[in-house]
């Protein structure tokens, strides 16, 4: 059987139901699902024959003869059947496979491949699950998801594996997203209204990647209504005069069709300290507006359209000069991004597709901060970032049991700030290999590698192979293992900042020479730490990742998956002094130094108790540690003082590895319809345990019980509703207990929130 | 500023040690006092946020550890403090080295120990967060002492003396009390042990 299947660019060609059966003819099968749709491009297997192709609207010419049959569909139960069954039936309804193990999955292999068909951890959330959560920014559905955590550090950065946010790569519709603060990518800046589904894959991806994929990749991939007309309106309310209005539109033909999508979110922010000045989250608004066009050039030529621009603005307050002469301090900030993405495909045969992808990003942000009193300014920040990529991908199919990718593309990336001399850019190019593979029935390997070749930190080459070994049709096992490397960014190689107030500088790992020969002919040095001579040559931050689990069905109604990881990161880059100053500070730069161990044991389980009931649950376990603490505990050298300002030393019993790591989570969800009324209801439970929170004795790592925040549970409900004329409504809320604490200032405490959607065009219709 | 001489140390010379020595008397075991020197006062120059200018200079704090007071700059002064910087007399031939480990467990100057002066370019106390005595925690806002960093005085009498910084800010509290905005900082807490016979035993 085909388990790779190249090219199905099946979302633009789904026909609606009623022209399907208003053109069945005699003689001809048609495959459907448990709802009466068909399934377009099944495959019909006669006996020992060559697999004959369903088309697109599920229906099939019957052989003349044959003995036994068998029926394939992508996301379906196989089914056989005899030739006297075949002959008898119309139609064939296929029953879809439970869990979320049929999901197709796109980011993994950059080909669509189904869950159960992937050597490596990944989870799909679909439109449901999405749904479930009540959320309206991306952050909100990421949160609930097992071994996921949402770190406040600049923006709601994704954790994932007991890594950052910097280290995780996050696309939309297969293309990366741009524009980082600190590092952390702000998932607040995705509003969830118009996404399908999104694919979370785990472990490092750089073999197909590059930069930024070492932890994993989250692919948000945004509806496409396939040529149906469709005009949607959808208005959303929450605590904190939080509202939420979105359109979607969508309309097309037999060969194009065009979605157009509207959302704005703003809110009043909330404050978890209330005694000092200024909110937690300062109120904000943002605006996001998206084309999608896709149309058929020729019968064998597709060209899609994406851009998307977004718009946020937000203001609040501010004190300094502390307590004696306090002055407020008024901020005003705008964050901006524009998306550009033409996509060719030809698809000259069944063997060959060819992706030409062509991406713009612009992502800016503009902070400005003036006092209250006099209106004048006290700090003005400008930072603009440009990202474009051009990428050719070649798919082909060598046999039925092998596919082989080769991609190609050159990137431009210039960036112009205030804290930044000039307008600077980098060049890269890579190209990539993975080659699919199923060798026998019970096994497929993907292997891949990636070169990647960059004007500012040199060449990486990054390869993964991953395998997999079905033991049975209900058991199978997973295991990969893979390189993943981020590229030191624009900060790390070209900050040129100087802190006027406390009279240090930062020097970008590339700056840093001319830097401190520019301080020593003002004569502000007062002794050079570092022979100048070794600074600039600052290399990417590297890892290599093993994970391994296997996913059991075990019955029918039972699923459990479970996935064991280790990640080795070197060349961990950190700030260290570089010179002293006149002014007793010192001027910094960038360096590879830290190492560190992320490691840890996630596991899904889920069970269909009856037909309107399902359970399920997940836990993570993580352990992590910087290995140069652990080496310098083991020598003696940490010490940490009780609360009497005694010394003792610290041994690895106190270590509690990385700040904001949390040892356990999980969860507990329970998904129950209620018959009578219809009303679907969605309980979940999350719990997050305790974690590092900030050093409080001196010594900068965790150590001390007093240096942890508690663990939370955060109990989230959401009744919601369709009637049959499609309306939707939603009611719910999360964090019902309403446990709220500053260690963790992106949770505001219960939120309540009620929301409906109105199918305008199906009414009317 | 008040100083009260509350803690005791022991400092317990084992036999063992000396016990190749041919002279066979037994050692004097020799107490000293750990004086704790509180609160001592040594605000920092006000800079102007915007331009980063000093716009007021404020004055060393110049403290004698043979006297346990504060003297005047003309006097033989050891170390003086102003923010977080600490100078040692360099002129008087101060000199200090920075060691790691636990205050009561040095109880001789290490052999390992650089001990260095002020010159034009270079301070014998280090500057700067992680280097010298102190961490900031940019998480926090707070300067704390590293624990287990030790400083190692030769005063302007040429005696050696152990020094640990307890604190940065006023009444010396516990660090997970700090509160940056609201509790005065530069205000030391340190507590030392002078050896008056100018040997290394500390």
């Amino acid at each position: 059987m085909f388990r790779i299947n190249l090219i199905k660019i099946t979302a633009i060609f789904l026909l609606i139901p009623h022209l399907v059966f208003g053109a069945f003819q005699e003689g001809e099968k048609i495959i459907l699902d448990e709802k009466g749709n068909p399934i377009p491009f099944a495959l019909v297997k006669v006996d020992g024959q060559k697999p004959l192709s369903v088309d697109e609207n599920g229906q099939v010419d019957s052989p003349s003869k044959g003995d036994r049959v068998v029926i394939f569909a992508l996301g379906y139960e196989t089914q056989q059947l005899t030739w006297e069954e075949w002959l008898a039936s119309e139609k064939i309804i296929l029953l879809e496979k439970s869990g979320n193990l049929q999901e197709v999955v796109v980011a993994a292999t950059r080909t669509e491949r189904s869950v159960e068909d992937l050597p490596m951890p990944v989870t799909v959330l679909n439109t449901e699950k999405i749904q479930e959560t009540g959320g309206m920014r991306l952050s909100e559905i990421l949160r609930e998801q097992t071994g996921l955590q949402i770190a406040s550090d600049h923006g709601a950065g994704l954790q994932m594996q007991g890594l950052d946010s910097d280290y995780i790569l996050i696309l939309l519709d297969g293309e990366p997203l741009i524009g980082r603060t600190a590092g952390t990518f702000d998932l607040d800046r995705i509003s969830v209204s118009n996404i399908e589904r999104i694919e979370i894959l785990r472990g490092p991806s750089s073999a197909l990647y590059g930069s930024e994929a070492m932890a994993g990749v989250v692919n948000i991939i945004t509806k496409n209504n396939s040529g149906q007309r469709k005009a949607d309106i959808a208005l959303r309310h929450r605590s904190f005069n939080s509202w939420n209005p979105s359109l979607e539109l969508g309309t097309g033909g037999e060969k194009w069709d065009a979605n157009v999508f509207l959302d704005h979110f703003q809110t009043e922010g909330f404050d978890l300290t209330p005694e000092t000045i200024g909110q937690t989250q300062n109120p904000y608004k943002a605006t996001t507006a998206q084309v999608k066009i896709n149309g058929k050039l020729a019968p064998k030529w597709d060209l899609s359209l994406f851009a998307r621009g977004y718009s946020e603005t937000s203001d609040g307050l501010m004190q300094i000069g502390g307590a004696a002469n306090p002055e407020l301090l008024e901020l005003d900030n705008t964050r901006r991004d524009l998306n550009l993405n033409p996509t060719l495909r030809i698809k000259p045969n069944e063997k060959w597709l060819f992706t030409l992808r062509g991406m713009s990003s612009w992502f800016s942000t503009n902070s400005n901060t003036q006092f209250q009193s006099s209106g004048e300014v006290f700090d003005l920040q400008d930072f603009q970032q440009f990202y474009h990529r051009t990428e050719l991908q070649t798919d082909y199919q060598i046999r039925a049991n092998q596919l082989l990718t080769l991609g190609l593309g050159q990137l431009i990336e210039t960036v112009e700030a205030t804290r930044y001399d000039d307008l600077n850019r980098f060049d890269a190019g890579y190209f990539f290999l993975q080659h699919q593979w199923d060798p026998g029935q019970r096994v497929n390997v993907v292997s891949g590698l990636r070169a990647d070749f960059h004007s500012q930190y040199g060449n990486r080459l990054s390869p993964k192979v991953s395998g997999q070994y079905k033991i049975s049709e209900k058991f199978s096992w997973q295991a990969s293992i893979g390189a993943g490397f981020k590229a030191p960014d624009f900060r790390q190689l070209l900050l040129n900042f100087n802190n006027a107030a406390s009279g240090y500088n930062v020097f970008g790992a590339t700056l840093a020479q001319e830097g401190i020969a520019r301080l020593q002919e003002q004569g502000l040095v007062a002794q050079i730490l570092f022979d100048p001579s070794t600074l600039g040559d600052l290399k990417a931050e590297t890892s290599w990742a093993f994970n391994t689990g296997f996913r059991w069905k075990a019955s029918e109604r039972a699923n459990l998956q479970v996935n064991a990881f280790r990640n080795a990161i070197d060349n961990l880059i950190e700030t260290a002094p570089i010179a002293q100053l006149n002014t007793g500070q010192n001027a910094f730069s960038y360096f590879n130094v830290r190492s560190v161990i992320t490691q840890g044991v996630e596991v899904d389980a889920s069970f269909q108790v009856l037909e309107n009931l399902s359970l399920s649950a997940g836990y993570a376990f993580l352990d992590t540690r910087d290995l140069d603490v652990v080496d310098r505990i083991e020598n003696g050298e940490v010490f940490k003082r009780n609360s009497q300002n005694q010394t003792r030393r610290v041994t690895l019993e106190d270590y509690g590895g990385l700040f904001n790591r949390s040892r356990h989570s999980g969860n507990f969800k329970i998904n129950y319809q209620e018959l009578n009324t219809g009303i679907d209801w969605a309980l979940r439970v999350i719990y997050r345990g305790k974690f590092g929170f900030a050093d409080r004795n001196g010594n900068l790592i965790l150590d001390d019980e007093s240096e942890y925040a508690d663990g939370w549970v955060s109990v989230n409900l959401t009744a919601s509703k369709t009637l049959s004329n499609g309306i939707f409504f939603e009611a719910g809320g999360t964090n019902l207990l309403n446990t709220a604490t500053p260690a963790q200032p992106n949770n505001p405490g219960r939120v309540l929130f009620l929301g409906v959607k109105i199918p305008v065009l199906n009414l009317i219709n | 500023m008040k100083t009260i001489q509350k803690l005791l140390f022991t400092t317990a010379i084992s036999g063992f040690l000396f016990s190749c020595d041919s002279n066979d008397d037994p050692l004097p075991i020799v107490e000293l006092e750990a004086t704790l020197v509180e609160d001592l006062a040594a605000p920092n120059d006000v800079i102007d946020r915007t331009t980063g200018e000093v716009t007021e200079e404020r004055p060393f704090q110049f403290f004698s550890l043979e006297q346990n007071a504060l003297v005047s700059e003309n006097e033989d002064w050891d170390l003086a403090f102003k923010g977080t910087t600490i100078r040692v007399n360099s002129s008087k031939n101060v000199s200090a080295a920075v060691v790691n480990g636990i205050f009561e467990e040095i109880t001789e100057v290490p052999a390992n120990a650089t001990f260095a002066t002020d010159t034009e370019t270079s301070f014998a106390i280090p500057t700067g967060s992680g280097s010298g005595w102190y961490n900031y925690n940019p998480a926090t806002f707070t300067v704390t002492p590293i624990p287990g960093r030790v400083i190692l005085v030769q005063t302007t009498a040429g005696n050696y003396s152990k020094i640990e910084i307890l604190s940065y800010y006023k009444g010396n509290p516990p660090a997970d009390q700090i509160n940056p905005m609201t509790t005065p900082s530069a205000h030391y807490t340190f507590r030392y042990v002078l050896r008056p016979d100018g040997t290394t035993n500390l």
